[in-house]
Formats: C-alpha cells, sequence, structure tokens
C-alpha cells in the first residue's frame, strides 16, 4: 500500500468541495489585497482633484465590496473547510473500522502496547489538520503566487521575475530549509516528550512506592533533568520559528522597497499612471499573509508521518496478511443455513488432538512451543466444563480454537461435525455467546445494550433477559429505568451490576453454548458467588465453558479439566479429582480453610 | 482574565520589558507608516527616484525595528513562559507526592499525566500569547489612534466608533456560541465519543455478531456528529466574522472618508496616506487576541487545574498535626501502636469509610484484617501505613500522640505490597532495590533467591539486569507480587503493609507464593488486608471488619469458637458446595 493512501483518495471523493474550498481562500486573500489595492488608487486618485466625482466612483464602491467580501467569503470559505474535512473524517472512520473488525478478536493480543485503540481514532483526528493547516493553505499560496505574477509580468517581465524570487523565498526556500532544521528536533522533542509521559505515567501509577521508598525527591530532580532537555530543544525550535518570522519579514519589507522603485521608475517613464503607486505598494502587504504561512505548513509534515505509519502498520497486518496466521475469519464459509440453525439448537464441541502455536514472529505466550498441544474434548449439549490452569497455560487460545477465531495448526475442532471455523462472523455468533472478563458496555442506555444481543427483541424480551440476569431491583431504582443511559464504559455501573447487563445481553443472544472467559476477575468474593449463581441458574441446559483461576463451584461441573503448559494435566469431575489427585486436594483445601 | 497572573515570580520586570518593547513597536510602526507614505506621496507628486533613498532608508529601519521588537516582545515572554511552567511543574509534582496515592487514584493517573505533560505547555502559551497581546492591545491602538487623530480628525472618529462595536458584537457572538456549545454538550461528547467506544468494543460486537452491520452505525453517527459540529461552528465562526467585517469596513469607511475631502482639496495625500496605512494596525491588536482566544482560554484554564492541585495539598498539609519531638520511630519487639477512636470520612453527609476504631498492635505480630469489600480493610491499611490521613480520633506511636501516621521517619518503617505492586520500566536488579538504592548487587541477589525469583533470574537472557515493566518483558502477577516482596526484604524494614496481595492471582501461584511469603513474616510486625480466608490461619491477630468498623478481634481458633461475624464469613464462602 502506498503511503499517502490515507491522504489522497479523499481528495477525489471530494474533489467538487475541494475546489471549492481552494476558490473560496483564493477569493478571501485577494479581496483583502484588493481592498488595499483599491484604497490606494482610490485616495491617490482623489488627490489629483478630479473634477468629476463619478471618477471615483466605481473605487468607492469596490473598497466597499472588497471589505464586506472578504469577511463574508472566509466566513463561508472555513465553513466549506470544517464540512470537507469532516465528510472525510467520516469515511476515515469507517475505514479504519472494517480494518479493524475482520482482526477484532485477535487484537487484544495482537498489539500490547496500551490503548492501541484509542491512539488510532486520535491518529485519524490528527490527520484532518494535513487538509486544513498544511495541504490547503501551501495550494492557496501556490495559486495566488502564479496569480500574481502572471498579471506582474503583463506589465514588466524582468521586474515580475525579481519578485517570483522574493516570493520563492517565502513558499520555497523558508520551508525547505525549515523542514530541514527542525525535521530531526521536531522528532527528538517528540519522542523525548513520549518518553517524559511513560517516565511520569510509571511515577503516578507507582506513586504508593515512591512514598513509601522516601525518595521522591529523587525521581523529581531526575525528571526536571528530562525535562530540561526536551525544554533546551523546543528552545530551539521556538527560536528558530522567531528567526524564520523575521526573515520573511524583511524578505517582505524588501519586496515593498522593490515595489517603490519599481512604480517610480514606471511612472518616471511615463508606463504608469502616477496613482497606481500606492495601489501597487500597498497591495504587498495583505498579498504576503497568503504566502507566510506556507513554512509552518509545511513544518507539521513530520507530525503526520508517525499518525501515517501507525495506520499503515494496521493496515499492513489486516485482512490478506492475517490469513497466513492461521486466523480463520476469511476462510469462506462452507457451510449451509440448515447447518447453522440446526447449531443453533444444539451443539456438540469435538477437540481431537487440537494443537495450536502462534508464528514464531508473534510474542505471544510460548516461545515457538505449542499454545495447545494435544487436547481432546468433547462437549455434548448442556455439558458444564470447566478449565483452570495459571496464566499462559493455553486456556485462553483453546478458546479462541472453540470460537474458530484461530485454525488449529494440527488436529480438529468441530461443532455438530463441521469445523468450527466453517461456521465464520455471521454463523458462530448464533452458536456460541462470550462472557469475558471486561465486556464493553456501550455509551447508550441498558436496553440498548441488552438488544445489541438480538436486534430484533420485543421489549418484553429484554425486560425478560434483564430480569433473568436478576438486574430487575437495579433497573428499578434507575432514573429511567432501562432507558437509563450507561455512561461511558458504564461507570454508573459496579463492576458485578456491568457483568449483569453483559449477561442480559449474552441471555438475549440465547445461544446453545455460552463460553465464560474469567468473567468474575476483580470481583470481591460475595459479588463474584452472586453472579455465578444467576449465570448457573439462567443458563440451565446450556453447555458452559468456564474459564477460570480458582475452584469455586467445581462441585457443580459436569468435568474439571486442569491445563499447564498447553496440556491437559488432570480431567475429571470435582469428586473424582479430589480422590485421584492429592495436587488438586491440597488446591481446593486452600480456597476453602475451614472444612 | 489574567488578574491572578501577578502572584507569578519576576512577572513586574517582565511586564516592564514588554511595556518598553510594545512602545518602542508601536513608534515603529508609526515611522513605518509615515516614511512609507512619505516616499510614496513625493513620487506621486513627481519627485525623483534617486531623491527617495533616504526615506526608503528610513521606512526600512523603522519596519526592521518594528520586526525585532516584536522578536524581542516574543523572546521575552517565552523565556517568562518556560520559567514560570517549570516552577509550577515543579511545585505541583512535589505536591502530588505529598498527596500519596489515594489522591492520584481518585483524580486517575491519565489526568494528572496528561495536565503535567499538556497542561503545562498549555499554560507557557498562554503566559507566551497572552503578555504581550495584553500589553499590545492596551498600547498600540492608543498611540495609534492619537497619531491618526492629529493627521485626520474624521478617520479617528471612524475609527473610535468601531473599536467599541467591535468588542460588544465579540463578546455577544462569543457568548451565544458558548450557550450554544453548552446545550450541544451532552450530545456532543456522545457523539464524538461514539467512534472510539466502537473500536473499544469491537470484540464485544464481533461476539455478538453485530461487527459489521456496526459499520452503518458508525456512519450515521459521524454523520450526526458532522451536522452538530457545522451547527456550533456556524456560530463560532461568527465572533471572528464580525471582528473581521468590522475591521474591513472600517478601514473601507476610512479610504472613503479620505477620498471625498482629497477631492476637494481639503486634505493632502501625505496624511490621507499614512491614516489609510496605519488603520489596520490599529485594528491588528484586537484580531491577534481574538485568533488565539481558544488557546489562551486553554492554558489558563490548565493553570488553574494545576494550582487546585497545589492547594489541595497544602490545605493537607495545613491538617498536619504538630509531631513532638521525641517520638521513637523505631518499631521493635516492644514497640506499640495505639488506635482509638479513629475514624474516615470522605464527604461531609457520607457513610464513614472507617468509624471509631480502636486497635492496639504490639511488637512482631502478624495482623490479618479481613472483611466484605467495602468494609474498611483497605482504608484501615491505608492509615496504617502512613496513606491516608484520619479524620477523627487519636494515635498514639511508643506512648507519643500523633495525629496521623503520614511522618516520613513512619514511612520509613514501612514496605507497602499492594494488591498490583507496581513494576517501574528499569532493570529487575533496580526494581528490586527500589527502597535501597545503594544496595550491592549480590545482597539483591540474594533477596531475589529468597522471594522466589531465583528461577525467573537464571532463565531471563541478561539475569537481573534484565529490562521489566513498561516497554520490557512482561511479568505474569506472581512474578510481580515477588518482585515486591523482594523489594521488602532488601529494604529490611520492620513492618510490611499488605492490601490483598494474592486475591487476582490464580489458586496454584497463590498457593506458592504464600509458601515463599509466610517465613519471611517472621520478625516483623505484619498488617495483611484481604479477603482471602485462608491467610487467617496463619495470623496471630485477625480483625473481623464490617461497614467500617472492627466487629471482632481474636484469633483463628477463638474467633471460630465464638460463632460470630468471622464464622459466618467462613460459613457463606463455603456455601457453593450445595
Amino acid at each position: 500500500m502506498r503511503r499517502d493512501s490515507w491522504i489522497a483518495p479523499y481528495f477525489k471523493i471530494y474533489t467538487g468541495r475541494f475546489v471549492l474550498y481552494l476558490i473560496l481562500g483564493v477569493l478571501t486573500l485577494l479581496a483583502a489585497s484588493m481592498l488595499m489595492f483599491t484604497s490606494g488608487f482610490l485616495i491617490s486618485k482623489s488627490a489629483t482633484l478630479p473634477y468629476n466625482i463619478l471618477l471615483v466612483y466605481v473605487p468607492i464602491v469596490g473598497v466597499r465590496t472588497f471589505g464586506i467580501g472578504r469577511s463574508v467569503i472566509h466566513y463561508v470559505e472555513r465553513l466549506v473547510g470544517h464540512d470537507t474535512v469532516l465528510r472525510i473524517l467520516s469515511k476515515m472512520r469507517v475505514r479504519l473500522y472494517r480494518m479493524l473488525e475482520p482482526q477484532a478478536l485477535l487484537i487484544r493480543s495482537r498489539y500490547r502496547t496500551g490503548d492501541i485503540l484509542g491512539a488510532l481514532a486520535d491518529d485519524i483526528e490528527q490527520l484532518q489538520n494535513v487538509y486544513i493547516r498544511t495541504v490547503f493553505p501551501s495550494l492557496v499560496a501556490i495559486v495566488l503566487y502564479g496569480a500574481a505574477i502572471a498579471l506582474l509580468g503583463l506589465f514588466d517581465l524582468p521586474f515580475a521575475l525579481l519578485m517570483a524570487a522574493y516570493i520563492f523565498i517565502l513558499v520555497a526556500v523558508l520551508p525547505y530549509i525549515s523542514l530541514k532544521l527542525t525535521r530531526s528536533l521536531d522528532k527528538a522533542v517528540k519522542e523525548e516528550r513520549n518518553g517524559l509521559y511513560s517516565k511520569l505515567t510509571d511515577a503516578v501509577m507507582g506513586i504508593g512506592d515512591w512514598v513509601i521508598s522516601g525518595r521522591p525527591a529523587d525521581f523529581l530532580s531526575e525528571y526536571e533533568q528530562d525535562e530540561a532537555a526536551v525544554t533546551r530543544k523546543e528552545r530551539k525550535l521556538k527560536a528558530w520559528g522567531r528567526a524564520r518570522a523575521l526573515i520573511g519579514q524583511m524578505v517582505i519589507g524588501l519586496a515593498v522597497i522593490s515595489m517603490i522603485y519599481w512604480t517610480g521608475g514606471e511612472v518616471a517613464a511615463g508606463e504608469l499612471d502616477r496613482v497606481m503607486i500606492a495601489a501597487f505598494v500597498l497591495v504587498v502587504f495583505p498579498l504576503s499573509d497568503a504566502f507566510l504561512p506556507v513554512s509552518e505548513a509545511v513544518q507539521r509534515l513530520p507530525e503526520y508521518q508517525m499518525s501515517l505509519a501507525r495506520l499503515e502498520r494496521i493496515s499492513g497486518s489486516s485482512p490478506d496478511g492475517a490469513a497466513s496466521e492461521g486466523e480463520a475469519a476469511s476462510i469462506p464459509a462452507g457451510i449451509s443455513e440448515e447447518e447453522i440453525r440446526s447449531a443453533s439448537q444444539s451443539a456438540r464441541l469435538r477437540l481431537t488432538e487440537v494443537r495450536f502455536a502462534y508464528d514464531a514472529g508473534m510474542e505471544l505466550e510460548g516461545d515457538g512451543a505449542y499454545s495447545v498441544d494435544g487436547v481432546s474434548l468433547d462437549i455434548s449439549q448442556g455439558k458444564r466444563v470447566m478449565i483452570i490452569g495459571r496464566s499462559g497455560a493455553g486456556k485462553s487460545t483453546l478458546l479462541k480454537l472453540i470460537q474458530g477465531a484461530l485454525a488449529p495448526s494440527g488436529g480438529e475442532v468441530t461443532i455438530n461435525g463441521i469445523p468450527a471455523a466453517a461456521y465464520g462472523d455471521a454463523g458462530m455468533p448464533k452458536v456460541i455467546s462470550v462472557l469475558n472478563q471486561s465486556p464493553h458496555l456501550f455509551d447508550t442506555t441498558v436496553a440498548n445494550n441488552i438488544r445489541l444481543g438480538r436486534n430484533d427483541a420485543e421489549m418484553a424480551e429484554i425486560t425478560h433477559a434483564a430480569e433473568q440476569a436478576q438486574l430487575a431491583e437495579l433497573i428499578a431504582g434507575l432514573p429511567q429505568g432501562l432507558d437509563t443511559p450507561m455512561r461511558e464504559t458504564g461507570q454508573r455501573f459496579s463492576g458485578g451490576e456491568r457483568q449483569r447487563v453483559a449477561l442480559a445481553r449474552v441471555l438475549l443472544q440465547n445461544t446453545p453454548v455460552l463460553v465464560l472467559d474469567e468473567p468474575t476477575v476483580g470481583l470481591d468474593p460475595r459479588t463474584e458467588r452472586e453472579l455465578l449463581s444467576t449465570i448457573f441458574e439462567a443458563t440451565a441446559g446450556k453447555t458452559l465453558v468456564w474459564v477460570t483461576h480458582h475452584l469455586a463451584f467445581a462441585e457443580q461441573m459436569d468435568e474439571v479439566i486442569f491445563m499447564e503448559h498447553g496440556k491437559i494435566l488432570m480431567r475429571g469431575t470435582h469428586t473424582q479429582l479430589m480422590a485421584r489427585e492429592p495436587r488438586y486436594r491440597n488446591l481446593y483445601h486452600l480456597d476453602r480453610p475451614l472444612d | 482574565m489574567g488578574r491572578g497572573l501577578m502572584k507569578y515570580k519576576g512577572i513586574i520586570p517582565v511586564m516592564g520589558i514588554l511595556a518598553g518593547l510594545t512602545l518602542i513597536q508601536t513608534i515603529a510602526i508609526l515611522m513605518q507608516a509615515k516614511w512609507l507614505a512619505e516616499v510614496i506621496s513625493a513620487l506621486f507628486a513627481g519627485g525623483k527616484l534617486q531623491e527617495q533613498a533616504g526615506g526608503v532608508g528610513l521606512f526600512l529601519l523603522a519596519f526592521g525595528l518594528r520586526q525585532c521588537s516584536g522578536l524581542l516582545m516574543q523572546r521575552t515572554a517565552a523565556r517568562f513562559a518556560e520559567r514560570t511552567g517549570l516552577s509550577l511543574r515543579k511545585q505541583m509534582l512535589s505536591r502530588l507526592f505529598e498527596l500519596g496515592p489515594r489522591y492520584a487514584g481518585k483524580e486517575g493517573t491519565g489526568n494528572l499525566v496528561t495536565l503535567v505533560l499538556e497542561g503545562v505547555t498549555k499554560f507557557r502559551t498562554y503566559l507566551e500569547l497572552f503578555l504581550p497581546r495584553m500589553l499590545a492591545t492596551g498600547i498600540t491602538p492608543a498611540l495609534v489612534w492619537i497619531y491618526v487623530f492629529m493627521l485626520n480628525k474624521n478617520s479617528a472618529v471612524i475609527l473610535l466608533l468601531t473599536f467599541p462595536i467591535i468588542i460588544v458584537f465579540m463578546i455577544l457572538i462569543g457568548m451565544t456560541a458558548q450557550r450554544h456549545t453548552l446545550r450541544q454538550l451532552k450530545t456532543y461528547k456522545q457523539l464524538s465519543n461514539h467512534f472510539v467506544d466502537s473500536l473499544r468494543g469491537l470484540e464485544t460486537l464481533k461476539f455478538l455478531g453485530r461487527s459489521k452491520q456496526h459499520i452503518l452505525s458508525i456512519e450515521k453517527v459521524s454523520d450526526s456528529y458532522r451536522s452538530a459540529t457545522m451547527k456550533t461552528l456556524r456560530v463560532a465562526f461568527l465572533s471572528s466574522f464580525a471582528l473581521d467585517f468590522f475591521t474591513m469596513l472600517s478601514v473601507a469607511s476610512v479610504a472613503v472618508s479620505l477620498g471625498l475631502p482629497l477631492i476637494e482639496g481639503d486634505i493632502e495625500l501625505l496624511p490621507a496616506l499614512t491614516v489609510l496605512i496605519l488603520a489596520p494596525e490599529f485594528f491588528l491588536p484586537v484580531r491577534m487576541v481574538g485568533a488565539d482566544y481558544h488557546a489562551t482560554l486553554d492554558g489558563k484554564e490548565a493553570g488553574e487545574s494545576m494550582e487546585k492541585i497545589i492547594s489541595a495539598a497544602e490545605e493537607e498539609a495545613a491538617k498536619t498535626a504538630p509531631i513532638p519531638g521525641n517520638v521513637s520511630w523505631t518499631w521493635t519487639e516492644q514497640s506499640t501502636l495505639q488506635l482509638r477512636g479513629v475514624g474516615v470520612q470522605y464527604e461531609q453527609e457520607g457513610r464513614a469509610s472507617l468509624d471509631a476504631v480502636d486497635l492496639t498492635l504490639k511488637g512482631l505480630t502478624k495482623v490479618g484484617i479481613i472483611g466484605e469489600s467495602g468494609a474498611g480493610k483497605s482504608t484501615l491499611a491505608d492509615v496504617l501505613g502512613g496513606f491516608l490521613r484520619p479524620t477523627a480520633g487519636s494515635i498514639e506511636l511508643n506512648g507519643s500522640p500523633l495525629g496521623d501516621l503520614s511522618a516520613a521517619p513512619w514511612r520509613e518503617q514501612i514496605t507497602y505490597i499492594p494488591q498490583k505492586p507496581y513494576i517501574f520500566s528499569g532493570s529487575l536488579a533496580d526494581n528490586i532495590r527500589f527502597n535501597k538504592p545503594a544496595a550491592s548487587l549480590d545482597d539483591v541477589r540474594r533477596a531475589a533467591e529468597a522471594a522466589g525469583l531465583g528461577g525467573l533470574v537464571s532463565g531471563l537472557p541478561n539475569g537481573l539486569d534484565e529490562m521489566i515493566g513498561g516497554g520490557g518483558r512482561p511479568l505474569s502477577g506472581g512474578q510481580e507480587q515477588r518482585v515486591a516482596l523482594a523489594r521488602a526484604l532488601l529494604s529490611d524494614r520492620p513492618i510490611i503493609v499488605l492490601d490483598e496481595p494474592t486475591a487476582h492471582l490464580d489458586i496454584e501461584t497463590e498457593y506458592e507464593l504464600k509458601e515463599t511469603m509466610l517465613p519471611l513474616f517472621e520478625g516483623k510486625l505484619v498488617i495483611m488486608a484481604t479477603h482471602r480466608l485462608h491467610w487467617m490461619k496463619n495470623m496471630d491477630v485477625i480483625v473481623v471488619m464490617d461497614q467500617g468498623q472492627i466487629v471482632e478481634i481474636g484469633t483463628h481458633e477463638e474467633l471460630i469458637l465464638a460463632r460470630g461475624a468471622y464464622y459466618a464469613l467462613a460459613s457463606w464462602q463455603k456455601e457453593d458446595g450445595r
């Protein structure tokens, strides 16, 4: 993919709007220039004491028109510009979403670093500036440049070339030098500021440790040293900015003087009416407003590159690249509607000798070893299976294999005899639903969040699902009942309540199989127990595949599977394992010290 | 705006310099106009081009002087802004450390970090822009006006009339725009967050089989967002439109008003031209203020947020009880710590997090604090660890009365192990010797071994020098706890405070960690807040909490026999076996 593919295509889509924006931009500056031009002309003409006032009538109208015109056009120009950019933003968002959607289940493990999704959304916002702050000011400057020189060339070609040289300094030489000088400094500042960011985040997250250690002063002095280094660089950048402005202004000063000498000469030679001197000289100032911002516009280029690079990295690893990593999402669904419908009533999960290894290049769990290694399971409809093991034992990978998000490197994962991966994006959510550690609650009402489980659900069904999730009491206490907004990421609700809303959603989805991926992590024991009781009650008859990290409720499971290093270490019912496995017995007693 | 500025150190000389430079700049502006007009009108009158060298030279001089004084103003303001920003950040950071983890948790790490890094930058921009703009608005239009008045009274009247109109319109439109924005703020926020919300919820949408249809929703919401934004912008841009409109209209009126008397022969070209050149200069400072309005507002707000933290810390500091001089801080076998009627209440009306707690801790014992979540376990641990100042009651250490335990010598007695100990980005060794940076590598190694990190260290390519934490090798929850444990061992402090150290770990890891921890607890005062009952058998004293109060104190055996709150806790944890 080409580097600029995030920027260029939108010129094509919105050519009309862009052209309009450009024309308005040029007209704005033209009106401002013409205001000074006609003003200069007007008073010079007046000073010739014309007999007829009508002679200055046209310039008087012109002055007023240009004065009002400039502000009106500028206002419209800004609106057109923002409207266009917001349209592009909307298109870019859809595009980014489309790119991320196929890899949805793997994003979390693939891009470990922080809040990559938030960063990508910011990147797209940042790209708006490419148009408004860089491309357009530069284009307007170039158009005016051409127009001004062409007009001047009609009078006197050599002088037009001299002026062209002056403006060339403003629109090309200074921006070029500016970019050269600041690029590395800019980059260093950005990197060092990122460093400061993580350093400070580090310190604030560990603030308790700093306080206890009695060494905050050490941290502060070290931090201030780093800040000082960045400040020095920023100071240099600013100093250059000021110097550049001064150079630019002095070039304009020279242009004004050249204009004085040229018009003076032309008038003396009888080539130009003397009333034009003031007009020509005064127009230089407003016209130069078009050229001065180019340096800054160009200096912004490196800013966009970082955002572009991140977006490119994501698009580089999307659809086509992903298939080679054993991702099943793009496999064409070789499955009929009928088979999906039947699996949505009753599903039998079978895993036979399943192996899976993440590619050596991927920095996930094992170092090239199998994350899941020879696992066989047979889960008939309605069976309740608990999977336990420490982190990195392969539990999450196993779940992804069952959901068909990953295709096994060896062995087979089938649902009703058909490979899990074949169910695809459309079929799988009808067969398996998932409740994980942090189900996302959207910034909309409680009812809308639950309705996501099934779009065409009646209000009564939503209420019923909420009741099953034992939300009735909570909802009765909300100001607008089910229509109460969740607020961003459901901050209005406690951890247990959030899980219940997500549970209601999953219940509405009504699939034969429910995968529970440590849904109670971070909840206190009472909330955990209450939530699990609700889940078990509400899902009678459904298959449960439950990944957990301790042994509460093990007695209620039909099979307990203990995983280690991708293999099944022990399996059986709770009673069998208690009788047979001393290791299991130990752990069970640890959880229940009073037995 | 800017009334609070005067408190910043060194602002008066800076303002003096800036005012002087503004004055010079204004004079240069006047001279520049004067000489330019003179040269043009001389040429207009048929003067020889060669004779204009003097005038042109003076124009260029004035022009250069104007630009240079502008540069110096920016530079002065930038340097001042840099100094002030630096001292504000320093103050704020050190205050932040005084306020400690409770405050940081409440305000949110992300918010605080953003405030320190971006807030200071914004605040600097504010000072940098605001000071020169303020002076320029105060000085330049006045002088320009007087000069114009001397040359041509009519034009001066036009300028004078336009000025208040511009200000009034800007304020009126600004206020309308703000009202408009405020009214829309909620929908606006929701719309603008929708996309990030969608991306974060992508996995969930996929599970629900709705990720594909959601594209339509993104399109729709982006579109509503656009129309909402455009509605606001239409009003918001009006303000600068008004500024533009009246300025341009005023300049045009001046030009026209000069033209007519010229025709009549009432005035000369030279003053008319000078006035025409000066008319835009009259409005320039106000226009700059308008253009920078949002940047200055942002910066001002950032400055205020930082001041708020500083004053919060000052308030806290003012509450600190005086510390008697002869306290023996060191915790030994004979030490006692007595809490009497200690309470913590965050809000005036709200429920107390800790309510009239009486507790005596003696010597090197192991104290377990147990209770349901919200019972006040962590609050009590934080009070004992000195992170939290009680709002009621008294504390006595070895017979000396103290207002709270936040004094540095007490903190030096303690190591603290939270549920998720923070791993700093740095080497494993540096993380372990965090409390004792001077510790030798051998000591670090011994501590690592004792904390059960021996296997990990020998498995790492760089051993103890392996980088961990953000950007380094990720550690599992159990390993993080072991690093914290090694840190505690190395610093060899007599008190260990633990807050839910194992609740998030899988049961096997928890079990192994417990095996490592128990022997290391010998010879220390251990204070452990947890809801994991199995630890209690290993504690010398169990403090059972409920709703902010201590409901029972005793050993495991005593409390089981008592069949009280502890027994109840233990029984319902068993219940799931039904």
